[in-house]
Parts: C-alpha cells; structure tokens; sequence
C-alpha cells in the first residue's frame, strides 16, 4: 500500500516537473514570492467616502464604498471596518446588498459617483455570493467608468438594476440604466439618453418593485473645465419595472437642468424628494412630491442644499419617518419638518456625501465624508470619526533620511502631514505632523535643515514650516512689476534640490528658482506651456452652477526635476503636454515635446525622473485620463530628450494610466511604475512588466520615493495612505540565472542590531488604525524555484562552528521568501515551580559577529552567512557590551542549572514517596529525605499563589530569573547594583548546591542504603547535559 | 504489475485534466485522499496525537494535541515547566486553563457547541462530506504560495459568533501539482486568516503536513505524529467534573 501510494504520487509529479521547468520567467505573481508591502496609514483624517449601505436586518453589519480604497464592512456596528475588496479596482460608486439574502449577496458598482477633479476610476460591476470573501466580475460593464446605482428587487434576488453615470471626461454610449431578470448573466438597457447623460440615481419603491425612478444628468469634466446641466437632464418614472419611462417634471422649472438628486421614503411610498440644480437660482433646491412624482413643489433652497450638485447629490429619508430627511452637503443638512426647513448636522469633517439610518434606532446614523465615515448616537447633533479608516489619499509623498525615515505627503482635502515610517508599537495616529491646511499636495523637507515646505491648492499659499521653532512663512512666488498673471496648477509643483540646500523650484507657467528658501524668487524661462487661452477660462467652469475652485486651472507646469548628477539640468513637464528640458540651468530651453514617440499631443506630462545614472537619462510619464484616453505611457531618454523610447508592454492593464515612475538607485534596468490600478514592477528596463499584489491593491498611486538608506519602495497611493515595501534590493539581483537555480541566497548587508526598548502605550489600539511597522530584524530572503510541500525544510541559524543558535520559521513559497530572526538564541530552561518567572521571558541576544544560516530541504543543506553589528549609535562601549554579554551566559546558565537542581530534587521526592508507599521498610529515611528536600525545594522555589494577586514572595528561582531578565535585556553597561545584586543571588546559589549536597550525603545516602537493602536499583538522574537536551 | 499499469493510466489521466477542463471537485478530494494514503486507512483512523512546538521570543513552546473520531480534542502546552491546557472538548465541555489561577475554566456554551458541530469532521471535513450535508464548490485554478492550485469552498454547518449565526466557509488551495492541500482562508469577522500546509511526510501510511501556522500565521512544527495512540480519556473532561464523576 505504501510503496504504491509513493508511486502514485511520484507518477502525478513527474508530468508537471518537466512543464514546471518551463514556466521560469521574469514576470508574474511568482517573482515577489512573500515580498509584502505595509501599510503606515494615516487613518487619523481617514478619505473620502462615497457610498453607505446598512444591512436590513443586522445592525452589527454596515459598508463603505470608498472614493479610492475599496470597500470596507463593519461586523461590530461600525466601531471598526476592514477591507473586503483588496484584489478590485478600489474607487467605488455603490455598495448594495440582495434584501433577501443581504449576508450573502453583496453588489459593488465600482467608479466613485461625485465628480470632482480628483476622482478615480471604476471598471465594472462586482458581485459576492458569500458575504464578501470572494468576488466576481459581472461581464457587460468593463466600460461602465462609474455606476451610482444597483437595487435588487426585494422579491426576486434576480432582478436587478443597474445605473450607469458612465465616463466623466468623454462621450460614452455604456451610460443608462440596465435590467437583468437572470441574476446577472444577461444585460438589457432599458433606459438611454445620450452619450453626455448618464444615471445619477435610480430607485424602486420597496413595496411596489414594478415602479422605478431615475434622473439622468448631463455633465462633462475636462482638464481645464467642469460643465453641469443641460436639456438632457430629466427624472423619469416607470410602472411597468422599466419597460417605458415617462418624464415627471409637472412644476419643476423650464429650461436647462443639472444633477437631481432622487429619494423616496421608505416608510410612505407616495413622498418622494428631488434636490434640483436649475436656470433659475431661487428655484434651486429641495422639491417634493406628495402623489408618487405626478406634481412637485418647491421648500427650499438654504446654501445646504444648493451646494455643488455635482459633489453633493444624496437625500436619505428616515426609514420610520417621512419627515426627517437629510441632504449631503459642504455641512450636511437635516429637516425634522418634511422639508421645510433645515440646520447644519453636527460638526464633522465637512462634505458629506452619504448618510444612512440605524435600522432601529433613529437616533443613531452614519455619514461618509471626505475624511472618512463618522457615527451619531444623538440624531445627528454629536459626530465621531471612525478610526481605523486608513483611506487617506495623497496626490504626492516623499521621504527623508532620518532613522526612522519619514514620510512626507499632501491629501485631498485633509492637508499636509509628515509621520514615521516605524514607530514603537507601530504607526498610530498620535505620530502624524500636521503642516498645512486645506487641500494638501506635495511635501518636502528640506535637504538638511528642519525644515519643511509645503503648499495648499494652487499655491494660494507655500508654506515653510520651521519645525523646531514652530513657526511658518508663507513663501510661494508672486508676481513683481512687468510679470504676467501667474497660473499655478490646483497641484502646483514644487523641488528641491541634491546640489544646493537652500535651493527650491516651483513651477507656474514658468519655472521659478529661490536660492533662500523661497525669500526671493528668480523666474528662470519662458512660459514653458502651450499658453493655450482656450484652457484658461475657469471663472465660468462648472456649467449651471459656476464652480471656480481652481481645481480646473490649466495650462501649467506640472512637474520639475533637476538631474542629480548636474544642476544645470533640469527637466520640465506641463499639464498641456510639453516636456522641456535646459542643461545650462535655464538660460536657454529645449522643448522635446516634438521628439516624443506614441505621445498623443497635449497629454498630460505627469512626472519626469531625473535619473540618477546618466545625466542625459529621464523617464516621463503622461496621462491622458482628463481626455478619456486611460492607456499607460511611459518613456525613456538617453540623450537629453532627443530621442525617446517605449517602456510600456502589455503587461500593464489597458486602462492603467501611468501617474509616476521611479528608478533604482543601483540597478538601471528596475523601475517601478505607478498606476491608477496599483504598482507594476520590471526586472529588465520595462520590457516586461508584474503587477505587484502582494498586501498591495490595485489602488491609485499617485507617487512614488525611493529611501536610499533602506531601499524601501514608499507610495503615496490616492485612497489607501503611505504604501511601503520593505528593502527591494532583492530584485536588484534577480535575472534569468537565478530563476534556473533550486534555491538562491540574495546578499545582505550587515544587520544592525538596533537598541531601543522603550515604551509604547498601545491606548485605543483596540479601535484605532495601527500602521505596520518595518522589522528590525535581519531578513534572510531566498528564491525557491518550486513550491516546497514534501519532505522536511528548515532553517536554523548557526555560530560559525555549527553549533545551533536558532530555530526560524522557513517560507515554503515559489519565488522569494522573507524570513526574519531578532538576533537572539533562546530564554533559559526554568525550574519547575508554582508560578511564572517574568524575567526568564527574556532570550539570550547574540554578540555581533558572523552567522550561518543554513536551509535544510530534505537531505539538501543551502548555506550563507551574515553580518550582524552592535547599534553604533549608542554610547555603550565595547568593553560594557562584553561584559553584559558575559554575565548574561553566566546568569543563564546558573538560571538553568538551579533548574536542573530542582529536577533532581523534584524527582528524587517522585522516588522516596513511591518507596514509601510500596517499601515500607524504607519509610523512615525516605521520609526524613523528602522532609528536608522539600524544606530546601520551597527556599529554592515558589509553592504557593497564582500568577496574579494571590502571589507568593518571590524565592531564589524567581529573584534570579529577574536579575536575568534585567541584565540580558538591557543595552547600557551592567550597573553596580545588578553586580551587587549578583553577588547575593550567586552566593544563594552555591550555598543552595551546597545545603543539597549536605542533604544528599546524609539523608540521601541513609536513603540509599535502604534501597539497596530492598534489593531495588535506585534510579539514575540525567546529567545537566541531559536534562537541557530533553 | 497490473494494478501498477492501472495506477499509471489513472495517474497520466489525472495530470492531463487540469489543463483540458474545470477540475472535478470529487476527482481533486478523491486524489488527494489517494495520493496522502487512500480512503480505506483514512477512515481507519481513531485517533491521532501530535506533538509539536511554537517558537516565540526564544522559546520553545512544547504543545501535545489529542483528536478522536467522536470529535473529543485536548491541546495542551508547556511554559516554564507548568502545563496548561489551551482547549479540550469531551464531546459535551470545552474548556481551558486560567493563566492566572493555572485553575481549568469552562469556555462558553456557544464554543462547546460549535466543537460539537465539529465532531464529525476527524480527520478531515473532506471525508464523506456529502452525507454530512456539506457542500463544496470548485473555485477555480489560483495561484498560492507562488504555486498553481485548485481552489476548493467548503461550507460547513452554521456556526454560532457572539450571538448570531454565521456560514462556515472554508477555502483549500489544494496545489496543482499533487492535490495535496497548502493553504486554507476562513473569513472571522470581516478577517480573512490564511494559513499554510508544508512537509508533508509518511506517517504508518498516511501523509500529513508537519509544518503549517494556525489562527491565522502562528507557525506550528509537528515533531511526531502518533496514529491511535494510547488515551487517557481524562484529558478531555473538565477535571472538577472528572473528578465527581470518580
């Protein structure tokens, strides 16, 4: 049976092990093996939220659809979310649940559904069959861009409806609302307006399914412009589950209109309310109709409810009481009174896009904000945030060179902040910096003072922050007499320079240079962008409600490097699609914009990259999704921009487009791509292409840094905080040989042994996002060619004579493997006793030296060797780590040796009891043996309480082990009280052996006699060497 | 040598249908139970007792595990030379032991019947999974731990979690390569734990995985693996209990 089951086995694997071999490339899943990205957050200030769905019957049970970081699920009532949609696009425009089996069936129609500049995108409908852990996609809707709508019929799972808002930046035949009656396999549209008009709403009266309504919204955004409303706005009403639509506008406005919002109230299906956006600015507004939609009236129109339709567009009616209603705004606005009149909702952060009642309980609801999701518990008068969102969405990070490095960034709408890339007990909102306000953007520090520049949209203000005297300046460049009007992007951008300290660049139309910091501004070229005065009219942009927040200011410089191998050069790249470039430090300008290669004209120039490598070399990135042309494009020069080549390849999703790039400091060929639909990575100068997975969804990211000292990959990703994947050096190393070897070693540097132990409070932890720290451990990472699934593997760390250090927990995965180790060995063997002995907790550290690691796969023995060093930059000497390291042996072993004397004590009691009961001639001298050994046994350890407050007074075994503990564990030199100390417990220690080899010679031998006498042998006790092996 | 000659047919079948179709969720179950030592000695089995070990922090954490066919389990572990019992079930009471008081405790009703619900999952859920009215679901072919596997949803009996009953889902990544199983995913509250199954070794003809992590990542190293072992049955009852009972 055996032999034929190996068999078996052995003839299944042999014609997978040839095609196996086969499949080694440079591309896939498979090549990051276990490299896994963390995230740091922030959560504090959370993102941008734009749908809420509360499950029907379990009030433990809600959802966020998020604007940029996927969709999240509350089991505990909304305390805290995690996230459920890692392996999907992450911008979300509506989350709903089936009424008739809402644990199970979950819809998700991606793309986020209030329009402004900033917004992500969606590729389709989703749909869950078990409660969220797995997902497929809906064919039909890979073009949908954005859906606002699902809503299933609550008597029939399989009628559902779908409304599409569709394309925001261009015509799109995909809008309308469709039907399925099969539960998704087949789709027909049953409402379409025009290319420009897509559903903003959709909803069915729960008690009669057959009537629907929907609005339909005329919009289209460009780069330099947003336009609401037209004659193709209308809401439409059918009673026949969609087959005809009628237009219910009786009282509404003639003329033009823009995005309406729809609500029907739950609890009386003939109350409906609009919320108008219209020629007539006194009829704007809320709207309600009494009869179903047959006639309308208008009640209000408060700045709360007129507010930038195209952001704020959600009514949510009371599901008890028709007469409490509330609309999303900058404020949010409630009525208690049908309509009639409104107050602000409780202070929150501000734009609320979606608010959604407890199923019970009135008093209590939620709202999704533009900085995350906040809980009522007092009818919307109290807000608070929930904390362990981390959604926040930077449009750009970067990083310095402290240790911990930090991590510097912008948000939309939530400002500026800098925090730790590790901090104790991990990366807790309590480590984040605020440094500016309003909409946040790029954030630098300066290359060597404490100081840091930051800026809000469109540069209204720049601001140098001086961290250690607190104190701001606002420095962004103005115009002087003779300059023309100066136009900034809504992300202006900003830089600092490698060569000169003080140096700092900001881009206009022009290119502006400061050598102070930004005290005085030098403009050092002509109007690099296309000047185009038809991009150039935002004071009427936003169509019937003016909408002139500078988010649409075009016709501007949009990224500016300055090679790091020469200062004179410095690249240039311009909203409009120009790519210039100086190499005399801006005295003349080449515009390289003609020499671009499968670059439609006027696309977006995202971000150059300077290389690091050649001064000649830079990468360019464009994106052309403000025009709706979603493909990747990335280039690379040689030659100062004169010729340029293609480095994208299939690879990267169709729609993907390309927002930064970022080279190796050391390896030409691997770069790093940021995409709207996550990271990509290549090994080969882009000719191939992975997508990174790994705790990484495909999320927007909108930057990318690389920190020299760590090797860290950091992304600031749009809906999902700072991204980071630990010391990619990894893949400096990998190309086709390696992939051909069984098992493949990367190299290390020396591994710090870092020497901190401080405190790390972990209050609030328990509803608090914790960002996850960088390990401080030495990383042995490694390339297995296969899987390894039979037979034994393992590693274990070895002083350089072999001898067992220890143990680690070996990956087993195809491609890379991360293992960590601490640097320590293991705690001591403790005496048996009553209670713990905290200070035996702690393990024995290694001195610094070389250590072997060796893999062992079934008889096959893999070795390296690394470096580990002492912490160089405390003050501990030489001298004072020696002999910690020496009186932490000495203690560790005497730990363990009071251990083995109390096992032999313990088992010479075993022995003398079991004589008693069984040879009674020997009672006398067993008893007077264990008598004494017990009497010693409670001197040497606790007999008594319990681990908590019924404790006993500590004995030897537990005052050693603390002095243990307290030597092993610190870093500093052994102080003259732990030595004083010391000498106590070792005299302790040789009088204990002492008082029981005086009890073994006397009663023990007495003992002994009479076992012998019973003809019996006396048991043999284990060596020390034994008893520590076992 | 005939039945050899039929065994290599089968398996050659066996390696072409991954390419060709969907998986056979029955043919991937069946192989794998096959292929780690066929159907009749699985069933054959009474109990098991695991020895294993935890490392954490530089300890070694000796655990003894005890599983039997009526679904009775005790795991017990070894800190600083005391014992203690993480979790055992005698079919009617689970229960643990105080770290406190070192006293054992009862667990709550709501875990005792969820052990219950799975008494009749030794040694594996898998085994005649439709007479327990469990269902399973070929997924699709997913790449896990770097490696092609088939992806298996297994539904068991509604379990009860703080208060409100909830599926029992259960994903496998049984590998491509030899319908062994090296992954497994449950959703726990909106937590999706994933955890592996490597070094699978021969035990009186049964193979089973002698590394793998539990609850989520904890790494667990079996040393010995014992098939109906020697039992006391006193392991698994709530000593005060055990004791009246005498």
């Amino acid at each position: 049976m055996k032999n034929l089951t190996i068999l078996l086995i052995a003839l299944v694997l042999a014609p997978f092990a040839s095609s196996a071999q086969e499949t080694t490339s440079l591309k896939g899943k498979e090549l990051f093996g276990d490299m896994r990205a963390r995230h740091i957050g922030p959560a504090l200030m959370s993102g941008r939220i734009n749908d809420l769905e509360m499950h029907p019957t379990n009030s433990r049970v809600l959802y966020a659809g998020t604007a940029g970081g996927g969709v999240w699920k509350s089991n505990d009532g909304g305390a805290t979310f995690s996230p459920i949609f890692d392996d999907h696009v992450q911008s979300i425009g509506v989350v709903t649940l089936d009424p008739s089996n809402p644990d199970q069936t979950i819809w998700v129609g991606t793309g986020e559904t209030w329009t402004r500049n900033s917004v992500s995108v969606g590729d389709g409908l989703y749909k869950s069959t078990d409660g969220g852990a797995n997902w497929k996609e809906i064919p039909g809707f890979e073009n949908s861009e954005r859906i606002a709508s699902v809503i299933v019929n609550p008597n029939n799972s399989k009628e559902v409806y779908v409304g599409v808002l569709g394309a925001l930046w261009s015509d799109s035949e995909d809008r309308g609302v469709y039907k399925t009656t099969d539960g998704g396999a087949t789709w027909s549209k049953i409402l379409y307006v025009d290319k420009t008009t897509g559903a903003a709403d959709v909803i069915m009266d729960p008690k009669n399914p057959n009537v629907l309504y929907a609005s339909m919204w005329q919009f289209r955004r460009s780069g330099w412009g947003f336009s609401s409303g037209g004659d193709k706005s209308a809401v439409y009403k059918s009673i026949d589950s969609g087959a005809t639509w009628n237009k219910i506008h009786n009282g509404f406005p003639a003329g033009d209109l823009g995005r309406i919002a729809l609500a029907l109230a739950p609890s009386d299906s003939s109350i409906l309310y609009s919320v108008l956006e219209t020629e007539d600015k006194s009829k704007n507004g809320l709207w309600k109709s009494t009869n179903s939609g047959q006639t309308w009236e208008h009640l209000n129109n408060d700045f709360g409810l007129v507010v930038r339709p195209f952001y704020f567009s959600r009514i949510t009616v009371n599901p008890k009481d028709p007469n409490i209603v509330i609309k999303g705004g900058l404020y949010g606005s409630i009525s208690k009174d049908g309509g009639k009149t409104f107050q602000n909702l409780g202070s929150m952060h501000s734009d609320i896009h979606d608010i959604a009642f407890h199923i019970d309980n009135s008093d209590q609801m939620f709202t999704g904000t533009d900085g995350g999701v906040y809980r009522s518990w007092d009818g919307g008068v109290t807000f608070e945030i929930v904390e362990n969102l981390p959604l926040s969405q930077f449009y750009h990070i970067s990083v310095d060179d402290a240790t911990p490095y930090n991590v510097y960034g912008g948000l939309q709408d939530n400002g500026s902040w800098y925090g730790p890339s590790s901090s104790p007990g991990g990366v807790n909102a309590r480590d984040w910096n605020s440094v500016g306000y309003g909409d946040g953007f790029r954030v630098l520090k300066h290359p060597t003072k404490n100081i840091v520049y930051s800026e809000m949209q469109g540069a209204e203000n720049v601001w140098r922050y001086d961290i250690d005297l607190n104190r701001t300046k606002t420095i962004q460049p103005l115009a002087k007499k003779g300059d023309a009007e100066l136009r900034f992007n809504w992300n202006a951008p900003m830089a600092v320079s490698t060569h000169q300290p003080d140096r700092f660049y900001m881009g206009s139309q022009f290119l502006h240079k400061s050598e102070d910091m930004g005290e005085t501004w030098k403009i050092i070229s002509p109007d690099l962008t296309t000047d185009d005065k038809n991009k150039q009219d935002q004071s009427k942009s936003g169509g019937l409600s003016v909408d002139n927040s500078g988010a649409e200011n075009h016709t501007t410089i949009f990224t500016i490097a300055e090679s790091p191998l020469d200062q004179n050069v410095i690249w240039v790249g311009t909203d409009d699609g120009n790519v210039q470039v100086t190499t005399n430090g801006g005295k003349k300008w080449n515009n390289v914009t003609k020499n671009l290669t499968g670059i439609p004209a006027n696309t977006w120039v995202y971000h150059i990259e300077a290389s690091v490598h050649n001064k000649g070399t830079a990468y360019a990135v464009f994106e052309g999704h403000t025009s709706g042309d979603m493909k990747p494009y990335a280039l690379k020069t040689t030659d100062f921009g004169n010729t340029w080549k293609n480095i994208i390849s299939p690879d990267i999703q169709e729609n993907a487009f390309v927002r930064n790039i970022q080279e190796d400091y050391e390896n030409e060929d691997l770069l790093f791509l940021g995409t709207e639909f996550g990271l990509y990575v290549t090994i080969d100068g882009g000719s191939n292409w992975s997508h990174f997975t790994n705790n990484m969804p495909p999320v927007a990211v909108h930057f990318i840094d690389m920190q020299k000292q760590t090797n860290d990959i950091v992304m600031g990703t749009h809906g999902r905080g700072v991204i980071i994947i630990d010391d990619i050096s990894p893949l400096r190393e990998l190309n086709s040989s390696i992939l051909e070897k069984d098992v493949h070693f990367f190299k290390t540097t020396p591994f710090t042994m870092v020497e901190e132990s401080g405190f790390a409070g972990s209050f609030g932890g328990e509803t608090q996002f914790v960002g996850a720290n960088k390990s401080t451990s030495a990383r042995i990472v490694y390339y297995l060619k296969k899987r390894h699934t039979f037979g034994k593997m393992n590693i274990e760390v070895q002083d350089m004579q072999g001898n067992k250090i220890a143990d680690l927990n070996a990956g087993k995965s195809k491609g890379i493997n991360v293992v960590t180790w601490n640097y320590i060995t293991k705690t001591p063997k403790l005496a048996k006793s009553k209670t713990m002995a905290g200070g035996a907790f702690t393990p024995k550290r290694v001195p610094a030296g070389k250590y072997k690691v060796v893999l062992t796969k079934k008889k096959e023995v893999f070795e390296t060797t690394i470096d580990v060093i002492y912490d160089e930059k405390t003050p501990t000497t030489l001298a004072a780590r020696k002999e910690q390291e020496a009186l932490t042996a000495e203690l560790f072993d005497m730990v363990e040796e009071l251990a083995y004397v109390v096992n032999e004590i313990e088992e010479t009691q075993k022995f003398a009891q079991k004589m008693i009961e069984e040879q009674p001639a020997t009672t006398k001298t067993a008893q007077k043996l264990n008598d004494e050994l017990e009497a010693l046994r409670t001197d040497l350890v606790i007999t008594t309480g319990d681990n908590y407050v019924e404790t006993a007074e500590p004995e030897l075994r537990e005052r050693m082990a603390d002095l243990y503990g307290s030597v092993a564990s610190t870093f500093d030199a052994v102080s003259p009280s732990r030595k004083d100390n010391y000498i106590l417990i070792k005299e302790e220690m040789v009088a204990a052996k002492k008082r029981y080899e005086g009890i073994k010679n006397k009663a023990g031998k007495k003992f002994k006699e009479d076992v012998a006498k019973t003809g019996l042998t006396y048991p043999t006790m284990p060596t020390l060497e034994e008893f520590l092996n076992d | 040598m005939k039945n050899i000659k039929n065994l290599f047919v089968a398996a050659m079948m066996l390696a072409i249908v991954p390419a060709a179709t969907a998986q056979n969720v029955d043919e991937i179950i069946g192989t794998y139970f096959e292929n780690t030592g066929g159907m009749d000695a699985w069933k054959s089995l009474e109990s098991l007792k695991m020895s294993a070990s935890i490392s954490q922090g530089g300890m070694e954490i000796p655990i003894e595990m005890y599983q039997t066919k009526e679904g009775k389990m005790s795991i017990t572990a070894n800190f600083q030379g005391m014992n203690m019992t993480f979790m055992a079930y005698d079919g009617e009471t689970a229960w643990n032991t105080n770290q406190m008081t070192m006293a054992p405790e009862k667990l709550t009703q709501e875990q005792a019947d969820n052990m219950k619900l799975q008494a009749n999952d030794f040694p594996s859920p898998f085994m005649d999974y439709k007479s327990k009215g469990y269902t399973v679901e070929y997924v699709g072919e997913e790449t896990m731990e770097g490696t092609p596997t088939h992806k298996i949803k297994l539904v068991q009996e509604p379990i009860m979690v703080n208060g409100k009953q909830e599926e029992s889902i259960t994903y496998y990544y049984f590998e491509a390569e030899n319908f062994v199983p090296i992954a497994t995913e449950v959703s726990m509250a909106g937590q999706t734990m994933k955890d592996t199954m490597s070094d699978y070794e021969e035990v009186d003809g049964l193979y089973f995985p002698f590394a793998m992590t539990m609850m989520g990542g904890m790494p667990l190293k079996i040393k010995s693996i014992e098939i109906n072992p020697e039992i006391d049955a006193k392991m698994f009852s709530f000593p005060a209990e055990a004791a009246a009972k005498e």
